[in-house]
């Protein structure tokens, strides 16, 4: 008798319940395709395109990916972001001093992070001599 | 279908033309030329996925990416 009452009182409450879920689901839904159809993302997607296999598969990881310089063979790792996001590193992988520079233009961080790329693998010299450079914080071995 | 692709402040702007297609080319050319004399840089994907830049209008490119010019951040 009880549990009858209670499966009656609580009918409508699953009612509200699967109507809320279907709310959360279509805004999600709403979510992804206006997500996807942003100028970010399509930064990224043009990003992901022109980087090698290898890049690619660190930036996926970890948001960034390394570059060799043409010139001087040194390697520079390039975060995702749009200023103060180029450093050049050692054979650790530690960052010993940072670069800055940027195409003109206000343009997406995937755009800015794939000028930075090619510059550096085409014409580093020329990349580096409109740059300015910054000093990086060493972690300190113990 | 080949692609001539400008960074911008929309993500990316794409023209897409026909490279057998003499106007069409004429036209790919005319862009290649007014972008890269307001400081663009053109840069080509071998087939081998290697970027080069380069300095003059090659028809037979698939795919060229022009980004502004670079300042000091």
């Amino acid at each position: 008798m009880i549990a009858q009452r209670l499966l009656t009182a609580t009918r409508p409450i699953g009612r509200l319940l699967a109507e809320w879920a279907r709310k959360v689901q279509a805004l999600r839904e709403r979510h992804r395709e206006l997500f996807e159809d942003t100028k970010e993302a399509r930064g990224v997607t043009l990003l992901r395109e022109w980087l090698s296999p290898e890049q690619q598969a660190q930036f996926d990881a970890d948001r960034y990916f390394d570059v060799i310089g043409c010139d001087s063979g040194k390697r520079y790792r390039i975060r995702y972001g749009c200023s103060t996001n180029v450093h050049e590193i050692d054979g650790d992988g530690r960052s010993i001093v940072g670069w800055c520079f940027v195409p003109t233009g206000n343009l997406v961080a995937g755009d800015v992070v794939l000028a930075q790329k090619i510059a550096l693998e085409t014409n580093e010299l020329r990349a580096l001599a409109v740059a300015n450079r910054f000093p990086v914080e060493v972690p300190r071995r113990s | 279908m080949a692609t001539q692709i400008v960074m911008d402040h929309t993500g990316d702007t794409r023209h897409y033309f026909d490279a057998d297609d003499t106007k069409a080319l004429s036209k790919a050319e005319e862009r290649f030329k007014a972008l890269t004399s307001v400081g663009f840089t053109a840069a080509v994907r071998t087939a081998a996925g290697e970027v080069t830049v380069t300095r003059s209008f090659d028809p037979a490119a698939e795919e060229t990416l022009f980004f502004p010019r670079l300042v000091g951040g």
